[in-house]
């Protein structure tokens, strides 16, 4: 599913180069549950964002289901976060003046779904998510995991192959973490690769395989690394 | 992503700070109303100035205006009425001419009773009722017979029976016009308008004003043609017709209406200049604050344009939203404008008496000049979300 060859991330900070990533190469087979974990500061987000399709690595090669995506164009890489990707935020990200449901369709409106169809995608959603009577509530009336399986709701209706969430409890408490992972798992049950960036151990445990990120390089990983 | 779509968006995020939006849009509707002012101020005007000239219903007075060797030979000639009864039998016959109006005035005293004033009476043929609107507001009208026959019938002016019977109904009494009996039949209407004085007239059938007055000559002599492109054609033909008959050279004339058409477009034109100018700045003025705007809502909405991007937005998508966002804010002000230009014109016109001349045509030109506006001036913010980094607005507090 996800092939990461010898992938580096440089940024400028005025005349120097910071590497962020340097020469990581993973692979995450189709249906894995995978946790990213590592100090703050070692390049998870980074790691995540290349993934995403919404940063390109520096140098090095990324294949996505096959596909060569790093040398895609700019709107290439959108349709591919449109139809292949779905993120889940720590900060949620729902779009403050949308309802749930308004929110849950927005990729369906960029994937050219008709208006009738994005609706009933977008109801059936939030129904397995558990919300179905918050279906017309502002994202301010809403509590932390409402809001959290708002957002997953959003994640998953272009039915993409691959969700990564990026520390997708880190604003929430232990109780509601725990029925977002149970969540995540059920996806994973349902076959959609998963990558999870966290910090908790025992949201980690979710997973079938930990990556550990030390200053930009892959440390070592759990018995069942691919590669 | 449709249109439809772009704009409900639009709609809903210009909702969401109305106040902002409104007082946004308040340069584009003062620019746009002041368009659509000047323009239907101007064709009104510019409409009733050419009615003016040229009379309604396809007209066009003749003149006459002796030369200097006439004048010598006939120190009279100006007192003397230069139409006669032949002249307008032989402008009948012209083919481009529908009708021949004449008429001829004088003043002379009418009485009622013991009371007496100075009046203007005008003998008038069957066609200047069918040019000229004598709306009779009580009694009746001229009929058919009293052309023919030379009735002693007279229709007065509202403003005459004020002043001869104090404002009563005046329809049935009998006055002494020129120390002739004449019976009044009817009363015209009050003239409307602003500017309109009513004067003390009235009207008598040709036929009685020449045993009146022993005249058979008329003072004022109008043309109709069938159709507006004929006019010029039916006048040169009667003003050539009629020096051939008098064996004048140039005495007889009428306006030559492509020289005031002329005249009439040079002084619309520095006037649009004008006041376009104006118009132009305070558009220029109200774009650049939907610019402004603009640019402050991309700041404030990075982060929303974060999120649209890692869902799958292109930059185009972006761009189309902020471009059809701010189209819909000067589309929506430019509408605004049209209709208090709309509502000032009407006002305007009531008072100056002529017709509101608002278009379809300067409608839908504002209509669209609001939205090229909208883009022109949401170019740049559009722009600059579009060129927004996804992961840097994602982070965007
Ligand atoms: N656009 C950027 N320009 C410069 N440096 C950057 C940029 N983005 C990230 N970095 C740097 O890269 C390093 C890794 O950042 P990253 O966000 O990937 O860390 P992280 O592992 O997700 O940390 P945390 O656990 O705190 O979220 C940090 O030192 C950060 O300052
Ligand atoms: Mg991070």
């Amino acid at each position: 599913m996800i092939q990461l060859e010898s992938i580096t991330r440089s940024f400028a900070l005025g005349k120097e180069q910071i590497r962020v990533l340097n020469d990581i190469s993973l692979t995450i087979a189709e249906g894995e549950f995978v946790a990213i974990m590592g100090p703050s500061g070692s390049g998870k987000s980074t790691l995540m964002n290349i993934i995403g399709c919404l940063d390109k690595p520096s140098s090095g090669e990324y294949y996505l289901g096959g596909e060569n995506v790093s040398g895609y164009s700019e709107n290439e890489l959108a349709r591919v976060r449109n139809q292949s990707i779905g993120f889940v935020f720590q900060q949620f990200h729902l779009l403050p003046r949308l309802t749930a449901l308004k929110n849950v369709e927005l990729p369906m409106i960029y994937a050219g779904v008709s208006k009738a169809e994005r609706q009933e995608r977008a109801e059936e959603a939030l129904t397995k998510m558990g919300l179905r009577d918050r279906m017309d509530h502002l994202p301010n009336a809403l509590s932390g995991g409402q809001k959290q399986r708002v957002a997953i709701a959003r994640a998953i209706v272009n039915k993409p192959k691959l969700i990564l969430a990026d520390e997708p409890t880190g604003a929430l408490d232990t109780k509601t973490s725990i029925s977002i992972m149970e969540q995540f798992q059920e996806l994973n049950s349902e076959g959609v690769t998963i990558v999870v960036v966290t910090h908790e151990p025992e949201v980690a445990e979710y997973a079938n395989r930990t990556i550990m990120v030390r200053d930009g390089r892959l440390q070592s990983a759990s018995a069942a690394d691919g590669r | 992503m449709s249109f439809f779509e772009n704009l409900m968006m639009a709609l809903s995020s210009l909702k969401a700070h109305k106040m902002r939006s409104i007082l946004t849009m308040l340069g584009i509707i003062i620019g746009v109303g002041a368009v659509i002012i000047v323009v239907a101020i101007g064709q009104g005007g510019e409409a009733m100035l050419k009615t003016q000239i040229t009379g309604s219903g396809n007209t066009m007075e003749m003149f006459y205006q002796p030369s200097d060797e006439e004048m010598r030979a006939n120190p009279n000639i100006f007192l003397e009425a230069p139409f006669k009864q032949e002249d307008i039998r032989a402008l009948e016959q012209i083919p481009e001419v529908k009708r021949v109006v004449a008429s001829s005035t004088k003043m002379s005293a009418a009485k009622f009773k013991e009371k007496s004033v100075d009046i203007s009476s005008t003998g008038i043929n069957k066609a200047y009722l069918q040019i000229n609107e004598l709306n009779v507001a009580k009694g009746r009208s001229f009929s058919a017979a009293d052309f023919l026959g030379g009735s002693r019938v007279g229709l007065i002016s509202n403003k005459l029976q004020e002043e001869l019977f104090k404002g009563k109904n005046a329809v049935g009494k009998i006055i002494l016009v020129a120390n002739q009996p004449i019976e009044i039949i009817g009363v015209l209407e009050k003239p409307t308008g602003l500017l309109a004085f009513g004067s003390m007239e009235i009207y008598l059938p040709f036929q009685t004003w020449k045993i009146i007055y022993g005249s058979s000559d008329y003072t004022q002599v109008t043309l109709q043609a069938a159709s507006a492109e004929q006019l010029q054609t039916a006048g040169k033909k009667a003003a050539n017709l009629l020096n051939k008959m008098h064996n004048t050279e140039k005495s007889y004339q009428v306006i030559n209406m492509e020289e005031i058409a002329q005249g009439i477009g040079q002084v619309t034109r520095i006037m649009t200049l004008i006041i376009g100018s104006i118009a132009g700045i305070s558009l220029f003025v109200g774009g650049i604050g939907v610019m402004n705007i603009m640019l402050v809502s991309v700041t404030e909405r990075t982060r929303e344009i974060g999120i649209r991007m890692a869902l799958g937005a292109t930059r185009g998508q972006v761009l189309t939203q902020f471009l059809i966002e701010s189209m819909t804010l000067t589309l929506i002000g430019g509408m605004i404008g049209i209709l208090l230009g709309w509502g000032v014109s009407e006002v305007v016109s009531l008072f100056a008496g002529w017709p509101s001349l608002i278009s379809w045509e300067v409608v839908v030109g504002g209509v669209l000049f609001s939205m090229v506006i909208g883009v022109v001036f949401g170019i740049l913010p559009a722009n600059k979300a579009a060129k927004l980094d996804p992961i840097e607005s994602l982070r965007y507090e």
